[in-house]
């Protein structure tokens, strides 16, 4: 019994460690030089790359976190409130996140794609978009009508998907 | 009759579901997404309690005994002898429980996956945080291409068998039924649909994913 289940389970989990090991390889890319070229902002390539994904991460975190509330049959309005203040404080300054320079060509993992450099017009302008987003987010949050709420966080989820498409590769 | 058919429905509506779902997630559709998700976790679990309490040949307690032929089997096909198995063949069951394992795997992951901006959740991700959330979700990317590789050598394996062993086992998956002629035995085992189980096994599978999609 023990041994005819080895013999299905086996290939299965060495497939996994097969696909796993793919994936890391593709993580530890070589990291270029440019990586510590310093910027006119005083950051390194490498510093402001991992400074911009922490902040959205952070957002993705609050993102979670209001979604979680959004589906429970009573939703704890503090929580919401909590994390929708974040939003507007992390997306602060987000035009200056991403200085000519901090491309995928750095060699840091980034999924920024290069075409943003080429319509930063385009860019900054869907930046602005969300900024306005998160921001009224927030003050119909902290208002406290839950059905407006879920109305502004699918506007304001809209405005990430809006940048997203055009401008970050698909993971 | 070989495949009853609520096995044969539930076969053919995966088939169906797994590009769905696939072109859902890349197409970024996720609440066409979840919804057939949900779908196909009821499927899986149907499968999974058929397996208990289903016919003959749906049971996974005789699939187990079987494998302990495998090298019979093997034997045989070597012979260009595919010996026609009232059921799955010892080499079958391995593919069923595979597959089985892979979509389990797949949907429970997507239960719990959360989308890397936060924004898009399986039902039951609240009940784990962000991180998690994501890990969940790059098992359920992971698992995926596993999933898609033993699907690949399902069709092959239906291949070979219909090309080079001249044995047609897409027809009883579509009808339920192969000659009697075909088997070496005329002794077969009780293999009809039974009213009483389909009903008990649609039951519990629709009640999970009904307490699933109204958790929270
Ligand atoms: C509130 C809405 C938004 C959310 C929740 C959000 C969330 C995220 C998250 C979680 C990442 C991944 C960071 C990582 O790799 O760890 C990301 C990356 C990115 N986002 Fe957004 N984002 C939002 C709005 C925007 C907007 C409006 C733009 C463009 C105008 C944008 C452009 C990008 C780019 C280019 C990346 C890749 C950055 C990199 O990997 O270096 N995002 N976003
Ligand atoms: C056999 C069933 C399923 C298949 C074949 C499937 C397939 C996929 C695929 C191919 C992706 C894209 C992965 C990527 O490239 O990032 C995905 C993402 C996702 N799936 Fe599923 N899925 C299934 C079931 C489910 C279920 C039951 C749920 C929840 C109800 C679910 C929720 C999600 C979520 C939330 C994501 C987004 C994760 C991310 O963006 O990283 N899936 N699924």
């Amino acid at each position: 019994m023990n041994r005819c289940k080895l013999q299905f389970m086996l290939p299965v989990l060495a497939g996994f460690a097969l696909l796993s090991a793919c994936e890391q390889t593709a993580e530890t890319d070589v990291v270029s030089e440019t990586a510590a070229v310093e910027l006119p902002n005083g950051m390194t390539v490498k510093e402001q790359i991992e400074a911009r994904q922490g902040h959205l991460k952070k957002i993705g975190k609050a993102f979670k976190a209001i979604s979680d509330q959004l589906k429970a049959g009573s939703p704890d309005l503090a929580q919401i409130q909590t994390a929708a203040a974040t939003v507007p404080t992390e997306a602060m300054g987000m035009n200056d996140w991403f200085p000519e320079g901090t491309g995928p060509a750095s060699g840091i993992k980034t999924a920024a794609l290069p075409i943003i450099w080429e319509d930063k017009t385009d860019f900054n302008d869907k930046i602005g978009a969300m900024q306005d987003a998160a921001a009224k987010l927030d003050s119909i949050a902290q208002a406290g009508d839950v059905a407006a709420i879920g109305a502004a966080f699918k506007t304001t989820g809209g405005t990430c998907k809006a940048c997203h498409d055009k401008y970050r590769k698909d993971d | 009759m070989v495949w009853d058919g609520a096995l044969r429905l539930v076969h053919w509506l995966m088939v169906a579901l797994v590009p769905l779902l696939w072109w859902t997630a890349e197409e970024g559709h996720m609440d066409w997404h979840k919804s057939f998700g949900l779908t196909m976790f009821g499927l899986v679990l149907f499968r999974l309690i058929w397996g208990l309490i289903g016919t003959w040949t749906a049971r996974f307690a005789p699939m187990v005994q079987r494998i302990g032929s495998l090298n019979i089997y093997i034997k045989k096909l070597r012979n260009r002898d595919s010996g026609a198995t009232f059921g799955h063949s010892p080499l079958a069951v391995l593919s069923v429980f595979a597959l089985l394992l892979a979509l389990t795997a797949q949907v429970t992951t997507g239960l719990f996956s959360v989308d890397i901006d936060g924004l898009e959740s399986g039902p039951l991700a609240v009940l784990i945080s962000f991180e998690t959330g994501r890990q969940f979700a790059a098992v359920h990317e992971l698992n995926f291409n596993l999933l898609l590789a033993l699907i690949g050598l399902h069709i092959t394996a239906i291949a070979i068998y219909y090309f080079v062993l001249k044995d047609r086992l897409v027809e009883p998956m579509v009808t339920g039924h192969r000659s009697r002629a075909d088997f070496p035995t005329s002794d077969l085992p009780e293999n009809r649909l039974q009213l009483l189980p389909v009903i008990a096994a649609a039951a519990l599978a629709l009640a999970c994913v009904i307490a699933i999609s109204n958790f929270g």
